[in-house]
C-alpha cells in the first residue's frame, strides 16, 4: 500500500476509533443494535499502519489529528477543505504517491 | 442539520435489487464498487476497508434479517443511502442468526460530524426495525417503490 493510501486508511481508522473509544457514542450505537466490540482490534490495526508510513510524516499526522480531531484535509479547487487557504501550485505533490502537507494549517493534504 | 432520507441521499444507481454474495465481505465489496460506479465515492478499496474495520468491531446485523453497515470516510464525496436486497440471505453474522435480506449502507463525508453521522444511521434504523416497512422494502418492485416507503417512513 502506498503512504498515502496508508494515511487515508488511518485516517478512517481513528474516526472509528474515536467512536468506539467514546462512552457517550458507544452508548448510542448499542441503544441502535450495533455490537461494539473491545476496541483492541482497531488500535492493533493502527500500530500496523503506522509502520508502514515514514517517522516524519507519522509525526505530521500525529500533531494535525491532536490539534483538530481529524488530521486529513481534502483539497478541492486548489484549496485546503481544512483551513480554506488557496494553495500555491508549488504545493501540488509531483506524484500521485507522495505525501503534501499544507504549510497554512499542518493538515496532511488530500488531492483528488 | 438532520439528514432526511428523501431525494438527497437516494440515487437510483445506488439500489442492487438482488446482491448475489452469501457472505458479507463480498456483498461490501459489491455495494462499494456500486458506489464507486455511480461516482459517489473515490478511493473505491479504502472505503471497503473502513467498512470491514467496523464490522470487526462488532456485526452490523441488526437482527431480523436487516444489516446496517457504515461508515464516515474520507472516501464519501457527499451523503448516501444504499438499499440493497438478497434473495439467497447473507451471513452477516447477526445475534438471531437470520441470514440478512435487506442491507442498508449509511455513507456519510468525514465533514459531518459523528452526531450527523449517527442520527443518519438512527433514521435507517427506524425504518429498519418496523416488520411492515421491511417487508415493504424487500418487496418493492422498483427503486422507486423504495424512495417512496423511506419518505414516507421517514418524513
Ligand atoms: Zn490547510
Amino acid at each position: 500500500m502506498s503512504e498515502v493510501a496508508t494515511v487515508l486508511q488511518l485516517h478512517d481508522l481513528d474516526l472509528l476509533l474515536n467512536e468506539a473509544l467514546d462512552p457517550k457514542s458507544r452508548a448510542r450505537l448499542k441503544k441502535l443494535g450495533f455490537e461494539v466490540q473491545d476496541p483492541v482490534v482497531l488500535q492493533r490495526a493502527r500500530a500496523r499502519l503506522l509502520q508502514g508510513v515514514d517517522r516524519r510524516w507519522v509525526n505530521h499526522y500525529e500533531r494535525a489529528l491532536k490539534r483538530y480531531g481529524r488530521a486529513v484535509a481534502v483539497v478541492r479547487d486548489r484549496v485546503c477543505q481544512g483551513c480554506f487557504i488557496t494553495l500555491p501550485t508549488s504545493a501540488s505533490p509531483n506524484a500521485q504517491e507522495s505525501l503534501t502537507v499544507c504549510e497554512s494549517c499542518g493538515r496532511i493534504l488530500y488531492w483528488r | 442539520m438532520t439528514l432526511s432520507l428523501g431525494p438527497s441521499v437516494l440515487d437510483s444507481s445506488l439500489y442492487i435489487a438482488d446482491l448475489r454474495p452469501k457472505r458479507k465481505e463480498s456483498a461490501l465489496a459489491d455495494l462499494v464498487s456500486r458506489a464507486h460506479e455511480a461516482g459517489a465515492v473515490r478511493e473505491p478499496s479504502l472505503l471497503r476497508e473502513t467498512l470491514e474495520l467496523r464490522e470487526r468491531l462488532g456485526t452490523t446485523a441488526i437482527g431480523k434479517g436487516v444489516a446496517l453497515p457504515h461508515a464516515r470516510s474520507i472516501a464519501v464525496i457527499e451523503p448516501r443511502l444504499m438499499v440493497a436486497r438478497s434473495r439467497r440471505g447473507i451471513d452477516w453474522g447477526a445475534a438471531d442468526g437470520l441470514p440478512v435480506q435487506l442491507v442498508l449502507l449509511a455513507l456519510s463525508p468525514p465533514e459531518h460530524s459523528e452526531e450527523i453521522h449517527h442520527e443518519f444511521v438512527a433514521r435507517a434504523v427506524a425504518v429498519a426495525r418496523l416488520q411492515r416497512n421491511r417487508q415493504k422494502l424487500i418487496e418493492a418492485p422498483s427503486f422507486e417503490a423504495v424512495a417512496a416507503v423511506l419518505r414516507e417512513v421517514s418524513g
